[in-house]
């Protein structure tokens, strides 16, 4: 879900330009005391991390090292690295991440585009501008499964308004390549809004009498979109791109309803799934979780590497 | 550890968030426990949706059968094969001690058997289950020599068509699919309805179609035998050429065993490659069935007027149409087995309630009311079973000439593989597919592949 | 403001852009929720509208235990991951903006990449993990996971709340007289209740929505969610299409997003963006 984006740029702000810590020779007793409470309310939070994450993680990468497959528990062993191999020289794999890939940066970018253009509007509307922002919301809140199953029906044959737009005998949901658009469809419908919401915030930050002069200058819409509004934006933009692009690449339970993974249509997170839970191969599927693991890092190391570090709001403020 | 600065301002934030915490802690472990009960020792049956209404009744009868030794309790799995095996396999590798019957697809015996989901028959109660039980059904309960299973359902696929538009039943697939491409011209409903979507249904076909070449997917010592001979180029070819006429069904690719039913019942298709489930849903009047509806207007197409023509009262059946003219096909052989789990808690109790969850009068019902038909031979030999089974001797036939899938424990992945690989079926070609699918069924069989 | 003029030209022209937005949005759940009252034979006719009405598939799903025991593990789930998270975070956030302790730089950077990570990751070692201490197909087993995940969110959207609350008012109201407990409870809570409250639903909006782990750590209406129970639903015969069932299954589902949302919609924008880009 990609619910977090939002709010980190605010607290990593925090770290970044936390006061000049005391050293310990010179920890006074109130000093002291701080710390502890500051240790002591963090401290269920971490223990959860670490139990639910850090650990599991840890106990994948042992899994995925092992043949082990629940159908053969007599089999079960060290196998290094084989499955790496097993998975990385498979079709099925390099199908799934080129799928995953192409849902990825075309979804983005219809949301990006989609999602600015929402922003603008509904940053400068007059009309119904309260009922504009409140039905955006539904999108965005509504349960995924619940979206990809209206719009399972809208493209079944028969069934739905929008297969009965098609000729007579198309079954769009059966073709890879239109059950892909409907996919990406179906992302691009239910995120946009949340990517509308926080370009939106980036835009209250542009200064209406910068805008003002430059109109005066006699830039045009189109300049003054390109020449002052995205490069004010740009850590907002940053930050929206950086975590929908993540979640995106997550993608799996618009697949799991709308195709199945079907004709080809599955992403690492289907293959992942089938692997564990219709062949049972533990080790094998933990190959591939590691390896989306490590995916999802190299995407965010690329982000923030490429479009500068600066990425989730790490600017300086004077608050506190 | 708590330190003088502030000291009521901290605690007073601190006190009542821990108190919550601990009241939702308790809340969520008194949820998630469950209290037992008393009586005789309960009996869970997991099994498929689909019959569930019978299943249910026997479970019943058993219950007042056994006397107060114990209680049977019909527990419904999902709809769809893939998510009953899913749910039943994570159940009894989590050690749920409430699964004590499993209802699984004949295609799971070998693998439950391996993986220790399962008991193997001790010897009396399966020299029982094999006295007068159909060989093709025992063959599918077998797993290295041992019944692990008892046969409670069969299932086998025959040909219905639609005797107003193909007054003699094609023999042959050549046959089906010109008189398909005839109808098509004269514009009349032509579709073949068969499963084609990627799936375990899919799978069937192929094997059915390959069996009846002369091929086999895998040897009973888990050889791959797919790629010997020509019998799997035949399969495919046929494969081919039904899904990529011009006659077929568009949505063919994705079509399962009901919307096959559903497509005939709508008056669109003029065959269907089906269970016998077939006839009792147009014997069950709307909307729990497909038993009326559609008519047909004077020019032989589907309407919703009623012109006193009904579609279903065209439906025929006739045996599975042949590769090679004038050999019988070897329709794949479908159905329940009853097993007793591993994790259960009273294995002898569920040994007898196996037993009598497929006794005759249960199975007797199981074929009337649900349509499947029964794994005891001599039921077939009754008349007053003929007579409310009128599709008898189709099936009978079919049974006798049927081949069993693989029986190996990978056999999910052998099926994954083939129905990623058959699907979409216009898209196989038949001439070069061949040692693909031998090489990627090898890989799945040791469970050493991806699945996709 | 940058705002068009008001001229009533210009101003039908936002309204249209308004109403693209608007359908936009409500098509998809319109069309949801008119299958949801379709009757058995007008449900595959394709039209938008029914054709005629009826509450038969509402009725059929709560005559479902499936349906009903998974709408209660669903709210009961959801709302007990969301009363944890929200208080551990609460705790992690107070000490976050307020407290100067080590390891601070790291609880943040580690929610960080929790926020990105791909949960299908955890999914293996999690099944194997929680079906050998028991954990698996039961409510704790699932609140755990949905707690990890929606600590980041909460942990960020609180700490960015909790530093615009001017503390000082605390120190100034202590000094008119009042004791640290009255301070707290009669200046702060006022203040940061707004935050924890948002938080709260954005954190439930989440559990809510889950699949994934619902459909990987479960397996029995003990604990299934009513995701999982919608995608797994079988029809009320051998021979009946699942449809309307889904559908009003659906609508129901949809029901509490839609009252957060007419209710709170300030609020949910506000913990969403709070924050992203304060410069």
């Amino acid at each position: 879900m990609s619910l977090q984006s939002g709010a980190l740029a605010a607290s990593t702000e925090q770290v970044t330009q936390r006061p000049g810590g005391p050293t310990k020779a010179q920890m006074s007793e109130g000093k002291r005391a701080e710390r502890n409470l500051g240790l002591l309310l963090c401290a269920p939070a971490a223990i959860i991390i670490v139990l639910v994450t850090a650990y599991p993680i840890g106990y994948a990468i042992w899994l995925s090292l092992q043949r082990y497959d629940l159908r053969f528990p007599a089999e079960q062993a060290f196998v290094g690295l084989s499955n790496y191999v097993t998975v990385l020289t498979s079709g099925y794999w390099w199908q799934a991440f080129g799928v995953t890939m192409l849902i990825t940066v075309i979804s983005v970018a219809i949301e990006f585009v989609l999602g600015l253009a929402l922003a603008l509007m509904m940053h400068r509307t007059l009309v119904a501008r309260g009922l504009v922002r409140t039905v955006i919301l539904i999108p965005y809140g509504i349960v995924t499964v619940v979206a990809a199953f209206s719009w399972q029906f809208a493209w079944t044959p028969d069934k739905g308004y929008l297969a009965a737009l098609l000729p007579t005998g198309s079954a769009p949901l059966t073709d890879f390549g239109s059950a892909l658009a409907i996919v990406i469809g179906a992302e691009v419908w239910k995120t946009t809004p949340f990517m509308a919401l926080l370009l939106l915030a980036g835009l209250a930050l542009v200064p209406d009498d910068l805008l003002k002069a430059a109109q005066v200058d006699g830039a045009g819409p189109w300049q003054r979109l390109t020449q002052i509004i995205l490069p004010m934006m740009k850590p907002a933009i940053l930050v929206a791109l950086l975590f929908r692009t993540l979640d995106a690449f997550r993608v799996f339970d618009n697949i799991y309803i709308l195709t199945q993974g079907s004709n080809g249509t599955g992403s690492v997170s289907m293959l992942g799934y089938d692997n564990l839970f219709k062949a049972f191969n533990l080790g094998i599927g933990s190959a591939i979780s590691v390896l989306i693991f490590i995916c999802v890092a190299l995407l965010a190391v690329l982000f923030i590497k490429l479009f500068g570090a600066a990425a989730p709001g790490s600017e300086p403020s004077g608050r506190r | 550890m708590r330190g003088p600065v502030h000291p009521g301002r901290r605690r007073g934030r601190r006190r009542p968030l821990i108190a919550g915490a601990c009241a939702v802690l308790a809340a969520a472990a008194i949820a998630g426990c469950s209290s037992g009960a008393t009586g005789p020792p309960v009996l869970n049956v997991y099994g498929p949706a689909d019959g569930a209404e019978q299943y249910s009744a026997a479970a019943k009868d058993c219950t007042a059968a056994s006397g107060g030794r114990y209680s049977v309790v019909y527990q419904t799995l999902p709809k769809s094969a893939d998510d009953q095996r899913l749910q039943l396999a994570r159940r009894l590798v989590a050690g749920d001690s409430e699964v004590d019957i499993v209802g699984i697809d004949v295609t799971w015996t070998a693998e439950f058997a391996a993986a220790g989901w399962i008991e193997k028959l001790p010897e009396d109660v399966a020299a029982q289950v094999r006295q007068g039980t159909l060989d093709g059904p025992l063959q599918t309960a077998t797993y290295q020599g041992a019944l692990w299973a008892a046969p409670l359902n069969t299932n086998t696929q025959i040909l219905w068509y639609r005797k107003d538009l193909s007054p003699t039943p094609p023999a042959t697939w050549d046959e089906m699919i010109s008189a398909s491409e005839r109808l098509h011209q004269q514009g009349l409903p032509s579709y073949i309805e068969v499963q084609g979507a990627q799936y375990e249904g899919l799978v069937v076909w192929f094997n059915t179609l390959l069996n009846s070449a002369g091929g086999q997917i895998v040897d009973e010592d888990g050889n791959v035998l797919l790629g010997r001979g020509d019998a799997a180029q035949k399969a495919l070819s046929v494969m081919q050429r039904v899904a990529a006429s011009p006659a077929s069904d568009p949505s063919l690719s994705v079509n399962k065993e009901n919307d096959g039913r559903l497509a005939m019942e709508a008056g669109t298709a003029a065959f269907q490659i089906n269970y016998p489930f077939v006839y009792a849903s147009i014997h069950t009047p709307p909307p729990d069935g497909g038993g009326g509806g559609t008519f047909i207007d004077p020019q032989g197409k589907p309407t919703s007027a009623d012109t006193g023509r009904r579609v279903v009262d065209e439906f025929a059946w006739a045996p599975y149409p042949s590769v090679v003219p004038g050999q019988p096909a070897k329709p794949t052989i479908g159905g329940i087995n009853l097993a007793v789990s591993t994790t259960g808690q009273h294995k002898d109790l569920a040994f007898a309630a196996i037993q009598c969850l497929r006794n005759r009068d249960n199975q007797l019902r199981n074929a009337v009311e649900g349509g499947v038909p029964p794994t005891l031979s001599d039921l077939y030999t009754d008349p007053s079973f003929q007579a409310k089974y009128p599709a008898w001797e189709a099936i009978k036939n079919s049974l006798d000439n049927a081949s069993v899938r693989p029986l190996t424990p990978g056999y999910t992945s052998i099926s994954i593989v083939l129905s990623d690989l058959l699907n979409p079926p216009a898209a196989i070609d038949p001439a070069t597919a061949v040692p693909m699918l031998a090489d990627e069924v090898q890989g799945a069989a040791n469970s050493e592949g991806l699945v996709p | 403001m940058a705002t068009t003029t008001g001229d009533p030209r210009t101003r039908v022209w936002w309204g249209v852009a308004g109403l693209v937005v608007v359908l936009y949005a409500l098509v998809p759940v319109l069309w949801i929720l008119s299958l949801s009252f379709k009757t058995t034979d007008t449900i595959t006719d394709g039209n938008f509208i029914p054709r005629s009405w009826t509450l038969d598939n509402y009725a059929q799903i709560f005559s479902l235990d499936i349906f009903t025991s998974a709408l209660v593990n669903s709210i009961g789930i959801a709302i007990i991951s969301t009363v944890l998270a929200v208080v551990i975070g609460t705790m992690a956030a107070y000490a976050i903006a307020r407290l100067d302790f080590p390891g601070k730089k790291v609880l943040v950077g580690v929610s960080l990449l929790i926020a990105m990570f791909p949960q299908i990751s955890l999914v293996s070692p999690l099944f194997d993990i929680e079906r050998a201490v028991g954990l698996f197909d039961t409510w704790p087993g699932l609140i755990l996971p949905y707690i990890t995940f929606a600590l980041p969110l909460a942990i960020y959207t609180l700490s960015a709340f909790f530093r615009e609350i001017p503390w000082e008012l605390e120190k100034a109201a202590k000094m008119d007289g009042a004791t640290p407990l009255q301070a707290f409870r009669s200046v702060i809570v006022p203040l940061a209740a707004p935050g924890v409250f948002t938080t709260a639903i954005l954190v439930f909006i989440f559990c809510w929505n889950d699949f994934l782990f619902a459909i990987s750590l479960t397996s029995t209406p003990r604990s299934q969610t009513a995701t999982v129970a919608i995608a797994n639903f079988t029809g009320a015969s051998q021979f009946a299409e699942p449809t309307g069932s889904i559908a009003a299954a659906a609508v129901l589902l949809t029901i509490p997003i839609i009252i957060f949302v007419l209710l709170f919609q300030r609020r949910i924008v506000a913990g969403l963006t709070s924050g992203a880009v304060k410069g």
